[in-house]
């Protein structure tokens, strides 16, 4: 989580303490359609993963992006993910 | 005055097979042969299919040129050969135009990035010293243009390269239209190009930009662009060259406009679009009620098609403005050739009285409000049509052409 | 119609700003610089540039070099000394920036990326518009709210002129008012193995970015210097150079009715037979890669620089026209003249 929000922050460029779990990108943070796109580039890249574009919708905040990589990345699955 | 046409396009080579190829709405799309596309989770782009620049090429070495001025230098020769009225007449046209003054500016996107991506795969492999030389002398920008010079043996002419991104092509037909206008010149061999690479591919993939497998502008179900490749050339003379020469007048270009956003590096501003083609309509002295087609920017991203509609429908009102058309649809976006192979099926459009369709349409998005011409050509009778060009990082050129009437 | 240029900045190796380089053309010495091997390790590099200390960190993360070279002169052209916007400068100022390839560095970056990543689409999409050729033009309008026309120009080492006439027309057909023109390159590596490999050694690599105001039309106030021609050629083989360069210095003299008599200064790009144009002729001669490095896109616009730069202090007696000069290795050929305005009149 904590690396999470070092890439959202060097994205958004604003410090680790300005936001918080639920502060929206968007609307709190100046992010536009650009930065976020950024951020699922670097999550793809840092996690190895593909999230789909139409996560986009949910990576509106931290806990969004933290649900989103999580779920593509198959951390939450206690049996094999589905093929 | 346009009086040449050259096109090397996914839908055609060469004006009979390109306005073919608009009227019976022909789609370049096709999986990706030029490069490796393993990995991506879709692989359709708009390609020159079988391209040989020995074809088309008569004094230089295709291998001294990068893709992109592969193209450029062939649509040129299929420009003096369509000026020509019969081909066998080109020579003629091309000692004609030696004899004069003139300029060669041709746009682009990319340039020879495809270079660059060949050049990096080998620095790769074998670090620095395995780069080729013969490669890296063929990445400038500039000589998209100053190869025409060379194969054309020109060498009274000014030839530069206008790399303004999406609308280079409009760019660049604008600035001939200007030097020919001021009498700087005689002439003007103008246009753009852009071959296809991996990188190019990448980006907007990256970007979320691209469609899996249609092009589909102003649907309400559209998924973004298809990249492409290609080139169109024009050549522009004033009227007394025409005439002197006996040539056959395509359309007239009858103005243009140029401005920036100045806000975001790929979304395009409304407002800023509508104030681009206000500057084009008072620059060629055309109302907007005198306008009968437009043909669209269209990319078919989400983004672009809903400012480009919002800015037409506020320079030409939301009761009725003209029928838009996107010939991305059919072509891709080939970059930097875009807006020269988009301004060159206006003229098509003008000359052989039809509107090329927007294929690939199912319904068109209501947030739009236009009529797409959807699927199919239309007969129509046109006699100003406006091709518009938004660009990365807010380049916005707007063009107007006309049907060119003699006097009686 | 004239062409006015009423201010210019540098950022080189010379310094950054305007004051800076015209203090070191000044103080240049006389010999020319001898040519040496290029090597990544060595270039003549703009001192202490950092992107994010000269510019900011807001909207700087992913910047490239040449872009924030353009949009650091630009900003000194559009600033006044006081941090205020010019008012000679408006929001529908004009932009015209000539460039070889942009960020030899950014493209190269983004091409190995996508060849060498995990997925080949982990490419970083912040920095594809760096991979585009209009990159820097754009950063510029966007910076500096330039919203009139904005072009990007491709030429070799003719890029300069060909910004210089492109932006000349744009006056002249009423599309702008005041615009900024100028021309930039950055060293890097990446740069330097393309050079490497594409020619033979020659001077120093050097990097920057020479912008130049031209005042709009409606301004009638004498400015540093007028443009009175600009003249291209192309010559087909490298022999042919000197010719084709002979060729567009006569055009211009002819179509600006000046004689060569009144030439004052003879500024080259360092291409091949520039240093021989006008042969004999008693006129100060300037190489601009003498005095920043092989500048290669920017090389015409350093020229022309060193020009206006020399002439706030060195020019006297009734010598009054400048020329500077372009050769292309791929062909283009070039040159535009100046009229200076009288030597007690300065600026």
């Amino acid at each position: 989580m904590a690396e999470m929000r070092d890439i959202v922050c060097e994205i958004l460029e604003i410090d680790p303490d300005e936001i918080t779990e639920d502060s929206l990108f968007k609307e709190d943070h100046g992010a536009d359609s650009m930065g976020t796109i950024e951020i699922l580039g670097l999550l793809e890249k840092q996690y190895n993963i593909v999230i789909d574009e139409g996560e986009l919708i949910r990576m509106v905040n931290l806990s969004g992006v933290f649900a989103v990589v999580s779920e593509a990345a198959g951390w939450e699955r206690e049996a094999d993910p589905a093929p | 005055m346009v009086t040449g046409l050259g096109v090397i396009s996914p839908i055609g080579v060469g004006l009979a097979a390109f306005a073919a190829g608009l009227r019976t709405g022909r789609s370049g799309a096709a999986p990706v042969r030029g490069f490796d596309t393993t990995g991506f989770e879709h692989d359709i782009a708009c390609e020159v299919p079988d391209f040989d620049a020995a074809d088309w090429l008569q004094e230089l070495d295709p291998a001294d040129l990068g893709r992109a001025s592969r193209f450029a230098v062939a649509a040129a020769r299929l420009a003096v050969a369509d000026a020509s009225g019969d081909p066998a007449a080109a020579e003629h046209t091309v000692a004609r135009l030696r004899s004069r003054h003139g300029l060669i500016a041709i746009g682009t996107t990319m340039g020879e990035s495809r270079d660059i991506d060949a050049l990096v795969a080998q620095e790769l492999a074998h670090g620095p010293a395995g780069m080729s030389p013969a490669l890296a002398r063929r990445i400038n920008a500039g000589r998209l243009s100053v190869s025409i010079a060379h194969e054309l043996g020109l060498t009274d002419v000014e030839p530069v390269t206008v790399p303004t991104a999406c609308a280079a092509g409009n760019y660049a037909i604008g600035h001939g239209y200007d030097a020919v206008r001021a009498g700087d010149v005689d002439f003007a061999l103008c246009g753009g190009a852009d071959a296809l690479c991996r990188k190019t591919f990448a980006g907007f993939y990256r970007l979320g930009a691209m469609a899996p497998d249609r092009c589909r502008p102003f649907d309400l179900d559209r998924r973004g662009m298809l990249t492409g490749e290609g080139a169109g050339v024009l050549l522009l003379e004033d009227l007394e060259s025409a005439r002197a020469r006996g040539a056959r007048i395509h359309a007239e270009v009858l103005g243009y406009g140029l401005n920036c956003d100045a806000a975001h590096p790929v979304a395009p501003d409304s407002d800023s679009v509508a104030r681009c083609m206000r500057l084009a309509l008072d620059d060629a002295n055309v109302e907007p009620e005198e306008v009968d087609l437009i043909s669209a920017h269209g990319t078919a991203t989400k983004a672009n098609d809903i400012a480009e509609a919002r800015a037409i429908r506020g320079v030409f009102g939301d009761a009725s403005p003209p029928r838009t058309v996107s010939m991305k649809s059919m072509l891709g976006h080939t970059l930097g050739a875009a807006s020269a192979l988009a301004a060159i099926g206006c003229v098509v459009a003008i000359g052989e009285g039809f509107i090329p369709p927007t294929i690939n349409h199912e319904e068109t998005d209501p947030e739009c409000g236009l009529d797409c011409v959807p699927n199919e050509a239309v007969e129509a009778d046109l006699r100003v049509v406006q091709n518009n060009a938004l660009a990365f990082g807010g380049n916005n050129a707007v063009l107007l052409l006309g049907r060119y009437e003699e006097p009686s | 119609m004239t062409t006015t240029i009423s201010d210019w900045s540098a950022i080189s190796a010379l310094g950054l700003g305007r004051p800076a380089f015209a203090a070191a053309v000044r103080a240049r010495g006389t010999a020319a610089e001898t040519a040496t091997p290029p090597d990544p390790g060595r270039a003549r590099l703009v001192p202490r540039f950092e992107i994010r200390e000269v510019l900011g960190r807001g909207g700087t993360r992913t910047m490239d070099r040449v872009t924030a070279l353009a949009v650091a002169t630009a900003g000194h052209l559009v600033g006044g000394t006081d941090g205020e916007r010019r008012a000679d400068v408006g929001n529908e100022a004009a932009l015209v920036l000539g460039t070889n390839i942009s960020s030899a560095k950014s493209s190269m970056d983004f091409a190995r990326d996508t060849l060498t990543q995990a997925k080949p689409f982990f490419v970083d999409a912040g920095r594809f518009p760096n991979a585009v050729l209009n990159c820097a033009a754009a950063q510029c309008g966007i910076r500096h709210t330039l919203r009139g026309p904005n072009a990007t120009i491709s030429g070799g080492r003719a890029t300069g002129l060909l910004a210089l006439n492109y932006a000349r027309r744009l006056q002249r057909s009423g599309r702008a008012g005041a615009v900024l023109c100028g021309a930039v390159e950055e060293f890097s590596a990446e740069r330097a193995w393309l050079e490497g490999a594409a020619a033979a050694p020659g001077a120093l690599l050097g990097e920057g970015c020479a912008m130049f105001l031209l005042a709009p039309e409606k301004d009638d106030r004498p400015g540093l210097a007028e443009v009175l021609a600009v003249e291209f050629s192309v010559c087909a083989e490298p022999a042919g150079a000197g010719a084709a360069l002979g060729t567009c210095v006569d055009r211009a003299f002819t179509a600006s009715g000046e004689s060569p008599a009144d030439l004052w200064a003879i500024a080259g790009s360092g291409g091949a037979a520039e240093d021989d144009v006008l042969a004999g002729h008693p006129a100060v001669r300037l190489r601009s890669t003498d005095l920043v490095g092989d500048t290669h896109a920017a090389s015409a616009a350093f020229a022309l620089a060193a020009v206006l730069a020399l002439a706030e202090s060195e020019r006297t007696g009734d010598a009054r026209t400048a020329l500077v000069t372009a050769v292309d290795r791929d062909g283009v050929v070039g040159c535009a003249l100046l009229r200076l305005p009288s030597a007690g009149d300065t600026r």
